[in-house]
């Protein structure tokens, strides 16, 4: 019995290495990015990564390193409150890049550079034709 | 734990990469964009340093930084759109 405890507390483990480790990854990609791209709307897309990608898988891999590793004292509180974290940040971050980013269009404060079509612009140009 | 010690450096390399950003940046969006993704890697940072030294006194701090991202957020689009602090 102690034997399939110590077999499921390592895969938890490894598994919580690896989803660690595609954390760690898609936070130095979206650093990349966000060095490198041109303006503030191509921007969102590495912020987009950095946050889900950097954020909320990382955490739910820490929170079963904890949960896995027995030299912890309270891990059942660990595991409980990082998972209430990452359910956080899974709502919070997109929400608040599309305020930032329709802000932002509305202000006009960034150049809407590679634009096919531009559907807020037009609904903005006729409200202000009705009023 | 090995693994903890390999992990936390190559984020403090991109916490530099995105510091690099926030004082550059040309526009308060982009330096309010590349604040956000630093605090979300602080939350995972803080994590990791909770599981590394064993001790439950970062796991509160990581919850309420969650949510201070969104109101960071929110009060610059306020005031992006309006022009005013929200009162």
């Amino acid at each position: 019995m102690s034997n399939l405890i110590d077999i499921v507390d390592w895969a938890l483990v490894i598994i919580g290495e690896v989803l660690v480790s595609i954390g760690v990854f898609c936070s130095i990609v979206a650093a990349i990015g966000m060095l490198r791209f041109p303006n503030f709307f191509v921007r969102l897309h590495a912020a987009t990564i950095g946050s889900i990608g950097g954020g909320f898988v990382p955490i739910i891999g820490a929170a079963l390193i904890a949960l896995g590793s027995d030299f912890l004292d309270y891990k059942w509180l660990f595991f409980g409150s990082l998972v209430i974290t990452a359910f956080i940040v899974m709502l919070v971050s997109p929400a608040g890049s599309h305020a930032l980013a329709r802000a932002t269009h509305r202000a006009k404060v960034a150049p809407v550079e590679p634009k096919v079509t531009d559907h807020l612009e037009e609904d903005k140009n006729k409200e202000s034709e009705k009023t | 734990m090995t693994f903890i010690m390999i992990v936390l450096p190559i984020y403090l390399v991109s916490f530099v990469l995105y510091f690099i950003r926030v004082f550059k940046g040309p526009t308060i969006s982009d330096t309010v964009l590349a604040i956000d993704c630093v605090s979300f890697e602080t939350i995972v940072f803080m994590a990791m340093l909770a599981i590394f030294f064993k001790s439950l006194l970062l796991i509160p701090v990581v919850i309420l930084l969650s949510v201070w991202t969104y109101a960071l957020d929110v009060f610059v689009a306020k005031y992006l759109e309006k022009k005013e602090m929200g009162e």
